[in-house]
């Protein structure tokens, strides 16, 4: 069971770090060709809103790619403490309380946004290139839903010796 | 009653939660007090998409990056020392500038520390200087820099203040020029005591120009294209960006394609989606504090016992000190701008200023115990106890004190190109 559940997260991890690379290539490429398009008075009112969407869902996948990593940006002071007077097994539980933490207000969040998408579908309109902002809204569920997921696995390696934090 | 869910949820930020889930959870209880739906905090989050300067923050700092991972450290380090490098000190004053450049394209993420740091210390321990000297002088320079253009910080806090961030990157770099001068003058009382220069030589200067010839223009696609109005912010980040592939990947060919790109761009966007998630996520929690008025109900506290800007400036220092000691500059900037942005205005205090002076406390912050990250990872990169470098970079803690005072009380250092 563990193994499946490694074998999904390497899967999320794959996905998330070729979905960056191909999002960068296409943000480069559209910001560029905004400025070649300027030097002949020409715009595209899609590109603008089409890059913030892709740098809107960077923040996800690379936020999935910190969760794997462990890289989250946090306070810690108390972690920080406990390993140095040497308290690996309280610092341990400690942690393992903080990924459900983590999970529970992940899986809260990606209710809410299952429901803030299901508004848009209904009262949203077409953004771009008749993509519906319903649509892309859902990067948020999908974003937060991955995170959770890797929480969740984080927490499952705290039981193995080689996932200990 | 409901104080316990908030007191939980520090609690839990203090055994390390990250920081978007604490915004997001604080953000979610409030609102379900408030009995307002939680997809309302969704719709905060979503709002972000909608920030025009965006771009800059996972561009800007991908270039960084791959810089950091080519030959280039190598390069300016040779360019730096054979310019600079016969002055009393030189090598100390190379390291401050080398790590300014660094730092302003990495973002003060720590990058600095580890790829120039590992070059630097042994060049300054064979120059006579101590131990303690070099670790606290890398320590310290990790985040020198933080206030030059195209520096993340300072991208983040635009957004979060709504302040023109062109501007910011114009009122960062005097202040950021007295704060190498403070540390360079340092540099060189030690360098005096010591061996610590070297012979100028015109043939190693030529030598270093020409091998560094492709980084040298990299400044001017950053200021010249915004300040010669050719680019915006955004678009100055992606012709950076550009160029930096193409410098590091065909021109010097020090990072491959295909093999090491995949690599540094995961690297890369960890640290951006880890702050950008911050971004997003405090939107909520930042939006209902400022809704319920909470700034200025702090600020009628406040005036019964502070009733001048200069009082005013010196809480406002003690207090960002603080913060810069507890949390990182990321989560400082989203949470703390939009609280004391209105507070400093009713002082009449320029927004660019106060721009200015809350990123050199945060920048000290980085360097204050108990927990400033660079003091975490220098540990890490030289292998010593975190409690020797807390020693190593006192005097420079000090010495960045005295180049905060000198920002927050002179103005005109930050805001004399608006003049």
């Amino acid at each position: 069971m563990v193994g499946l559940f490694g074998f999904i997260d390497k899967a999320i991890e794959t996905f998330s770090k070729y979905a960056l690379i191909v999002s960068i290539a296409i943000m480069l490429s559209l910001s560029l060709a905004t400025i070649v398009f300027r030097w002949f008075n020409m715009t595209f009112m899609w590109m603008d809103p089409m890059i913030r969407h892709l740098v809107f869902l960077s923040a996800f996948l690379g936020g999935v790619l910190a969760t794997g990593a462990k890289n989250h940006i946090g306070i810690d002071v108390a972690s920080k403490i406990l390993e140095n007077k040497g308290w690996h097994s309280l610092n341990n539980n400690l942690r393992r309380l903080v990924d459900i933490a983590a999970i529970v207000v992940l899986v809260w969040l990606t209710k809410a946004a299952v429901s803030f998408v299901q508004m848009e579908l209904e009262f949203g309109k077409e953004v771009m290139l008749g993509i519906h902002s319903g649509v892309l809204v859902m990067i948020i569920p999908f974003g937060f839903g991955l995170i959770a997921y890797r929480f969740f696995y984080n927490f499952v390696q705290t039981f193995s010796t080689k996932g200990q934090h | 009653m409901q104080l316990l869910p908030y007191a939980g949820i520090l609690l839990l930020a203090s055994l390390g939660l990250p920081i978007f889930i604490v915004m997001s959870a604080l953000a979610l209880v409030a609102f379900t007090f408030a009995e307002i739906d939680v997809s309302a905090v969704i719709v905060e989050i979503y709002r972000i998409a909608s920030a025009p300067t965006l771009l800059t923050i996972p561009l800007f700092t991908l270039a960084g990056y791959i810089m950091a991972e080519s030959k280039s450290p190598v390069r300016l380090l040779r360019l730096a020392q054979a310019s600079l490098g016969w002055l009393p000190g030189g090598i100390a004053i190379v390291g401050v500038v080398i790590c300014a450049f660094f730092t302003s394209f990495t973002g003060a993420s720590g990058v600095t520390i580890i790829a120039i740091g590992g070059l630097l210390y042994p060049i300054l321990s064979k120059e006579g200087y101590s131990e303690d000297f070099n670790l606290g002088l890398i320590t310290t320079c990790g985040s020198v820099g933080l206030l030059f253009p195209p520096s993340l910080p300072i991208i983040l806090y635009g957004l979060i203040a709504k302040v023109d961030i062109d501007r910011l990157f114009r009122a960062g770099i005097v202040p950021g020029i007295v704060i190498m001068l403070v540390l360079g003058f340092w540099a060189i009382k030690k360098g005096k005591s010591g061996n610590a220069r070297q012979a100028f030589s015109f043939s190693e200067l030529r030598g270093a120009l020409w091998e560094a010839r492709y980084e040298l223009p990299l400044p001017i696609f950053v200021l010249g294209g915004i300040y010669g109005g050719f680019t915006t912010a955004s678009e100055a980040s992606a012709i950076t960006l550009f160029y930096v592939i193409i410098m590091e990947c065909f021109l010097y060919r020090d990072v491959s394609l295909t093999k090491d790109m995949p690599k540094i761009i995961g690297e890369s966007m960890t640290l951006v989606g880890a702050i950008l998630l911050i971004l997003c996520c405090a939107l909520g929690m930042t939006n209902y504090l400022v809704d319920e008025e909470v700034p200025m109900k702090i600020l009628g506290m406040m005036k019964q016992y502070i009733d001048s800007k200069l009082m005013f400036l010196l809480v406002l220092n003690i207090f960002l000190l603080i913060v810069g000691c507890l949390m990182d500059i990321f989560s400082a900037i989203i949470v703390v701008v939009p609280l004391i942005l209105p507070i400093a205005n009713e002082f009449q205090v320029d927004p660019i200023h106060l721009a200015i002076i809350f990123l050199t406390n945060l920048e000290i912050g980085y360097i204050t115990p108990p927990v400033g990250i660079n003091l975490f990872i220098s540990s890490f990169r030289f292998n010593k106890p975190v409690t020797t470098l807390y020693r190593a970079s006192f005097p420079f803690l000090l010495l960045m004190l005295v180049a905060l005072a000198i920002i927050t009380y002179v103005p005109s250092l930050s805001l004399f190109w608006f003049n």
